[in-house]
């Protein structure tokens, strides 16, 4: 009879709070979401498997040795911890707290306690810690994309850079509006929080990642999954949006055919952009290096098995990784929050101004130039998510005009779009990190 | 309070002022490098450089010039049978 009422002391049921209810709910919803409905599913699928993982009562799967120390031991292991960090509280809350905010001696001293009575650091948290905590598989992922990112576009007709600067404007009157709301006092977002919630705005998942993990760990899981979840909705969040702002007319214009671009200009271009970043903003060098030199092993044609290896392989074993490790970060206390709701709030309208700005910038290049050679849908294109930006201004364009294709003309400020969301990022890490 | 959005201000105006600029400069930078790489390095170069290789490959064997003289005046000397 003992060893029945241990055991179901032990299992699942009898531990689980309605916290972790919710968000394994909140998990199968994203598996739903990217295997019905196709909805980034290459990251949704390990972010919402990874979320349900995570909130498995008992296992501590996304926390580390000490958390599960405090969650799970008995009072002899919480009070050890609490010697370790010189602490006289009893309380598991409380102690975390300190935990955090303790001297590197003391975190030390409370990890060796925490492993003495026996306990250790969750997968999850493990995979966190390498993958995200590092910087290292955002990174990755950029350099990936980089060797997938074809700059000819761009070199051809590089004025469609202003439309990738225009379009980041959604990012920053994102972080005016979260910081407005903490003014307001209806949130409380800092100033890092605002500045990491408005990179989702840059539609680029990656940035967002990177930027979250250093500015505001904490909003990581709602950050990233606001960013991911966007990105799959541009085909729905950008044609009103486009249509509102352009006339029939402006939609009709059809684009002259993009010059040649010699290889040797697509090999020096990474390193011109390299040069320019290391010269201006360094912040933003770990981004924008990995990129340029994920693009150059592309454009360079000698290490074409490295490119193969960066843009294949290579980054579907990342976004594995990538993938679990945010889903780590979809623990209850810190995803049900009204502040997750005020992100996924701001992520859209980060999105929809980000539109806006680009096709707005696109109708004054255009009237700039006469009024008839620069089709503002390519404009919408400016936000990063690469390639499907491009392909809804292709569509719209279609639609005004059959024989009118834009897929070409819009890669331009969409991988623009890719440069001034790490530029973003870069200023971001600088001004408030 | 009005510290903090002061502070988001500052961050959008200087933020959104230093991405025109970095992109500005980018396209200026471009525009150079396009001239640049279109005068020093133009598109056909490599199909010059192809036929140098070959040319070059058997003057590399140096010590086999004897060999080939052999040859290609045997080759001769059989042609014109």
């Amino acid at each position: 009879m003992e060893s029945l009422l241990n055991l179901w002391h032990a299992s699942g049921i009898y531990n689980i709070t309605p916290g972790q209810i919710v968000m394994i709910l909140v998990g199968m919803l994203l598996l739903f979401l990217a295997i019905r409905k196709n909805f980034e599913p290459l990251l949704l699928v390990p972010i919402g498997f990874g979320g349900i993982m995570a909130n498995i009562p008992e296992a501590g799967l996304a926390f580390s040795a000490v958390e599960n120390a405090l969650n799970l031991g008995g009072p002899e292991v919480i009070a050890s911890i609490a010697d370790a960090l010189g602490v006289s509280s009893a309380d598991p809350a409380a102690l975390k707290d300190a935990y955090v905010n303790s001297s590197a001696k003391a975190h030390t001293a409370a990890i060796y306690a925490a492993n003495d009575a026996g306990y250790s650091n969750g997968m999850m948290y493990n995979f966190y810690s390498v993958a995200i905590a590092s910087g290292v598989a955002p990174l990755l992922i950029f350099m990936g994309v980089g060797a997938m990112t074809d700059f000819g576009p761009l070199l051809a007709n590089p004025k469609t850079l202003f439309l990738g600067a225009a379009a980041q404007f959604g990012i920053f009157a994102t972080v005016l509006g979260a910081v407005g709301l903490s003014t307001l006092g209806l949130m409380d977002f800092t100033v890092q929080d605002a500045a990491a919630i408005g990179i989702i705005g840059g539609a680029d998942g990656p940035t967002a990642i990177y930027v979250a993990s250093l500015l505001a760990p904490d909003l990581l899981g709602a950050i990233a999954v606001a960013a991911y979840s966007y990105m799959a909705l541009v085909p729905l969040i950008q044609p009103p949006i486009m249509r509102a702002l352009t006339s029939e007319a402006e939609r009709k214009i059809a684009m002259v055919q993009l010059r040649h671009v010699s290889k040797s200009e697509k090999v020096m271009f990474p390193i011109v952009l390299l040069i320019l970043v290391a010269m201006l903003l360094p912040d933003a060098a770990p981004l924008l290096g990995m990129f340029c030199f994920g693009n150059l092993m592309r454009e360079c044609g000698v290490v074409d098995r490295l490119s193969d290896t960066a843009q294949n392989a290579l980054i579907n074993i990342v976004t594995i990784f990538l993938g679990l490790s945010v889903g780590s970060k979809l623990s209850a206390e810190a995803f049900l929050d009204v502040e997750t709701l005020g992100i996924l709030l701001l992520g859209i309208v980060a999105f929809g101004i980000g539109t806006a700005a680009g096709v707005l910038m696109a109708k004054l290049m255009n009237n700039l130039q006469g009024g008839n050679s620069i089709n503002p849908l390519i404009g919408s294109a400016g936000v990063s998510a690469v390639p499907m930006a491009a392909r809804v201004s292709n569509k719209l364009g279609l639609e005004s005009n059959s024989q009118n294709f834009l897929l070409m003309h819009a890669m331009g400020p969409n991988v623009a779009g890719v440069i001034g969301s790490a530029v973003a990022a870069g200023v971001m890490i600088k001004f408030v990190g | 309070m009005d510290n903090l959005m002061s502070e988001g201000l500052n961050l959008m105006v200087f933020g959104m002022g230093f991405v025109f600029v970095f992109l500005t400069l980018l396209v200026i930078a471009t525009g150079f490098m396009s001239k640049f790489a279109n005068k020093f390095a133009p598109e056909p170069a490599p199909q010059a450089a192809k036929p140098a290789p070959r040319a070059a490959a058997p003057a590399a064997s140096a010590g086999n010039d004897e060999v080939v003289a052999v040859i290609s005046a045997a080759v001769h000397h059989h042609r014109n049978k």
